[in-house]
């Protein structure tokens, strides 16, 4: 990617007149206002990838991957010898590629993590779903499998780790409230039932 | 109480402008050193960090998406109101309950077009980085927008250093004349980061 930037709406180069003005601009080519707020990044020289140095003293440190290679730091994750070319940066931090992937799968590396699965917001939708009012009439009888899921899912997943950004249990706490109310009202009406049934 | 590891930048906003329901949503959030946006599904949330170092340039394009819902809006509140004039005013009067019909339909149609209108002119957002150019859908809207710009540009300076604007036409012009499009071997220097100890910048983050 170059360092021009093109007018997002008529894709034309902009060159001067519009760049970090406090106000709205307009594109020199179709006058759409527009914004642009250009920081040093867009000018920084990208260093290119490094091939790891070759091993010339007998004795001397080598990269756990490649022998052949000189060692320059150890991971921070399993502390295995690095050469330049196996040395993943991270926010400062060195990992060796089978800990960057561990870190990336198994959620080790936070920075890394790219997806979540949002049980709290499962476990309440289980609950409120079935009741929204176009689906009541047939959902109401469905509370009696989803009360007791809800409740599982809630019990089952409470440590899980749950959205990066909201941090709270409120939609866990919800769901079972919710799920125990409705496996109550169940319970009562199989009693009643069952009542009318010997009487 | 523990310290908050993201700030919300904008609610969440679905990523179709059409789109109500039952569909990805996304929310912006201010880190320690980066941006988060986030697009929730309802049952998975996907997440895409911009730091604060890599970000080369944000740019808001004012869009006519305000007027065009002002249009959709506008013809059935005409619609509506000329019913609920007719209701009032035809000989016999009608029953009330005609009436607060007409009103209510109204009122369904009348309060979006009030919030259209009131939430200011629209606008798309865009963050480009050196490997991708990245619409952020929550900036829809050109206050709100210009807000988050003015949070986040003191911590991608404090970063990243200052940049006066004719420095940058001047490597602009530079670009432009260079073969490759980039002005990397331009004579403009750039303009070394505020010093952290300095009591009108903004904190460093390392």
């Amino acid at each position: 990617m170059n360092t021009l930037i093109q007018c997002p709406q008529c894709q034309a180069w902009l060159l001067e007149g519009v760049f970090n003005q406090p106000e709205l601009s307009p594109c020199p080519a179709c006058g759409v206002p527009l914004q642009v707020e250009v920081f040093p990044a867009l000018f920084r020289r990208i260093n290119p990838g490094q091939s790891g140095e070759t091993l010339l003293i007998e004795g001397e440190s080598s990269c756990f991957y490649h022998p052949q290679k000189k060692a320059v730091l150890p991971c921070q994750g399993c502390g295995r010898f690095l050469c330049a070319l196996c040395d993943c940066e991270l926010n400062g931090q060195h990992f060796c590629p089978a800990c960057l992937e561990a870190g990336k799968t198994k959620g080790k590396i936070k920075n890394l993590e790219n997806q979540r699965t949002l049980y709290d917001s499962a476990a309440l939708a289980l609950v409120v779903v079935p009741l929204i009012p176009p689906l009541t009439f047939i959902g109401i009888y469905t509370t009696v499998i989803t009360a007791p899921m809800a409740v599982f899912v809630a019990i089952r997943y409470w440590n899980a780790p749950r959205s990066l950004v909201h941090r709270t249990k409120i939609r866990f706490v919800a769901a079972i409230i919710l799920a125990l109310l409705q496996i109550a009202g169940w319970g009562l009406l199989f009693i009643n039932l069952a009542g009318h049934h010997r009487s | 109480m523990p310290e908050q590891e993201y700030q919300r930048l904008t609610r969440t906003r679905s990523r179709s402008a059409f789109a109500v329901a039952f569909v990805s949503r996304t929310s912006l959030w201010l880190g320690k050193d980066h941006l988060l946006c986030v697009d929730s599904s309802g049952y998975t949330e996907t997440y895409k960090r911009f730091y604060f170092r890599d970000i080369q340039v944000i740019t808001l394009v004012t869009t006519k998406r305000r007027t065009v819902w002002n249009g959709v809006l506008v013809v059935p509140i005409v619609i509506c109101l000329a019913g609920l004039a007719n209701s009032l005013f035809s000989l016999p009067r009608e029953a009330g309950a005609v009436i607060v019909t007409w009103a209510i339909f109204s009122a369904v149609f009348i309060a979006p077009l009030l919030l259209n209108n009131l939430m200011g002119p629209t606008c798309t957002g865009y963050l480009r980085t050196a490997v991708q150019i990245e619409e952020l859908p929550s900036l829809n809207r050109l206050r709100r927008a210009r807000k988050v710009l003015e949070r986040i540009r003191p911590f991608i300076i404090a970063v990243q250093g200052g940049f006066p604007p004719e420095e940058i036409s001047a490597r602009m012009r530079a670009a432009a004349t260079s073969p490759d499009g980039t002005a990397m071997g331009s004579s403009v220097t750039l303009s070394p980061p505020p010093a952290a100890d300095t009591p009108a910048a903004p904190p460093v983050i390392s």
